[in-house]
């Protein structure tokens, strides 16, 4: 029983078999403590018990109410209150269970929505223009990284492309999951590169053990169908987080982003092919793999390369991430930089434009050893950013390094994002308007 | 009215010695920790009840800097006065 109350009888008993005293003495000295306590709160004094918490009265002032069936007023009479404070001790002991916890500091919300008008802002042209770049280089990277792309998912591609209206959305929630997947699995470029070779051949067996599975299981096929879908996926992130504007625009528009996407999956599957077919070692690769499975399925039983192909996907589901994770990586690292360069953008805004102060949290007065730089540590927590409480008070200081005694200075509400002392970028622009007001 | 205190005026209620009655008082603040430790409610009669109430999460907003902090929950100790109590304390004249 976790709940329920104890009467001050158990807590006699409790006291009593503790103390090893009668339960009547125990009752007694009880009885006592309550009334002493009474006592001394009536005579309105404050009660402290070493380790358990302090007693005091607290007058609650009449107010008035309303009656909820009538709409009567009513005035309720003030009262006296016996308000307990608990002792550190009590305190702590009580919250325990959630004693590890402490209270986190939330980043300010407004950049946020800062962030989405900037957002709608774009240039839908940039949006290609951005797209066509990033695709150019995955395009790059993976010849580069991977010459055994392969031919046949590549044709898929195109298929799955020109369907992804709705696929999208369905792929949406699965793109999350694998971005996810990645995100806990930290591999770094070079690791990937290296389990790639690993990883690769695997990829490849699905691919040619694919027409046997096609043939006698649809979920495998399903599954097969997965890894591969992966790059087209990837492609049509940026296409689908850019359709909200897009249906509004013109579908040429549109079309045109279909050629680029296509043109660029053809000749990401035509290098394929190539490497495919005139690489020797990935084709011996190739052909070894398409006997071993051949022999496989020679030896095994129709439930038993099922069984395995079917393994294949289940035993080593961190190979097929992996797989993934050649392609994505690079996607990902591509859509981090762009939002940094959002966020960048958005603070070169918030520099470029001029600030308009207009709300403000407090008033100084100019004192002998009170200055600006002082103000600015004390508000903003860095003294550079001086330069922006001198920005708002500029009408009345004519000169920053000499302000007439008694000035009255406001201290301007700014955006956390421009007095972030830990970003060097805001350091720096502050000093940089500290140069030309010094030098004004 | 400290520690000492009232167990000096307990110690003439009951007329025994002070230490004695020190001791008690230990005990019955050390039970009644534990008490409440295991989230049980202590009601005394004629006195008041404690209680052990959870705080929920919630947000903070720095007035002045505008900082949000999120206070995590906690367990509080809270008293209610008895009615009987709060009869008593009707007759105290309050200054304002």
């Amino acid at each position: 029983m976790n709940k329920g109350k104890i009467s001050s009888q158990e807590v006699i008993d409790l006291v009593s078999s503790k103390s090893m005293v009668s339960k009547r003495v125990a009752e007694e000295f009880l009885k006592a403590m309550i009334s002493s306590i009474e006592e001394a709160l009536l005579s309105g004094e404050v009660v402290r018990i070493k380790n358990f918490g302090a007693f005091k009265l607290q007058w609650n002032e009449p107010r008035k109410s309303v009656n909820v069936q009538t709409g009567e007023e009513i005035l309720l009479s003030g009262y006296h209150k016996v308000v307990f404070t608990p002792d550190t001790i009590l305190r702590d002991a009580v919250n325990e269970p959630f004693a590890h916890l402490t209270p986190v500091e939330l980043e300010s919300e407004n950049p946020e929505p800062i962030q989405e008008s900037t957002e709608v802002g774009l240039d839908p042209l940039r949006i290609f223009t951005d797209q066509a770049t990033e695709i150019k280089d995955l395009i790059n990277e993976i010849q580069a990284l991977s010459p055994k792309t392969k031919a046949v998912p590549t044709k898929k591609d195109e298929v799955l492309l020109e369907e992804t209206d709705e696929p999208d959305e369905v792929f949406v929630d699965k793109i999350e999951e694998d971005q996810k997947v990645i995100a806990d699995v930290p591999l770094e470029h070079e690791k990937i590169a290296s389990h790639e070779d690993e990883f690769e051949p695997l990829h490849e067996k699905i691919v040619i053990g694919k027409p046997v599975d096609s043939i006698f299981s649809p979920e495998s096929k399903k599954e097969n169908l997965e890894p591969e879908a992966f790059e087209s996926i990837d492609n049509s992130i940026p296409e689908f987080e850019s359709t909200p504007f897009l249906k509004d625009l013109e579908s040429p528009k549109r079309q045109k982003a279909w050629l680029w996407v296509l043109i660029v999956v053809l000749l990401l599957g035509a290098s394929g092919f190539g490497l495919y077919f005139f690489c020797p070692p990935v084709t011996s690769f190739a052909d070894k793999c398409k006997t071993n499975i051949t022999k496989a399925a020679e030896s095994m039983s129709f439930t038993e390369t099922l069984n395995t192909i079917s393994g294949w996907f289940a035993s080593k589901p961190k190979p097929v991430p992996a797989i993934k994770t050649v392609v994505i990586p690079k996607d990902t690292a591509d859509n981090d930089s762009i939002e940094k360069k959002e966020a960048v953008d958005s603070l070169q805004l918030l520099f470029d434009n001029p600030r308009i102060y207009k709300q403000f949290i407090a008033t100084e007065t100019i004192e002998p050893g009170n200055r600006l730089t002082l103000m600015a540590k004390k508000y903003y927590g860095n003294k550079d950013f001086w330069v922006y409480i001198y920005e708002a008070n500029r009408a009345k200081i004519p000169n920053p390094d000499r302000i007439a005694q008694g000035t009255l200075i406001k201290i301007p509400k700014l955006d956390s994002r421009l007095i972030d002392a830990t970003n060097p970028r805001c350091i720096k622009k502050a000093k940089e308007l500290h140069d030309v007001y010094v030098n004004n | 009215m400290n520690h000492k205190e009232l167990i000096a005026s307990m110690a003439i209620k009951l007329n025994a010695p002070k230490s004695v009655v020190a001791d008690l008082l230990d005990v019955t603040v050390a039970t009644c920790t534990e008490l409440l430790v295991d989230e049980k409610t202590i009601g005394f009669q004629s006195f008041g009840n404690f209680e052990v109430r959870k705080k929920e999460e919630r947000l903070s907003v720095h007035p002045a800097t505008q900082i949000r902090t999120l206070i995590p929950p906690k367990l509080v100790v809270s008293f209610k006065q008895s009615n009987i109590l709060k009869e008593k304390l009707k007759d105290l004249p309050h200054n304002e």
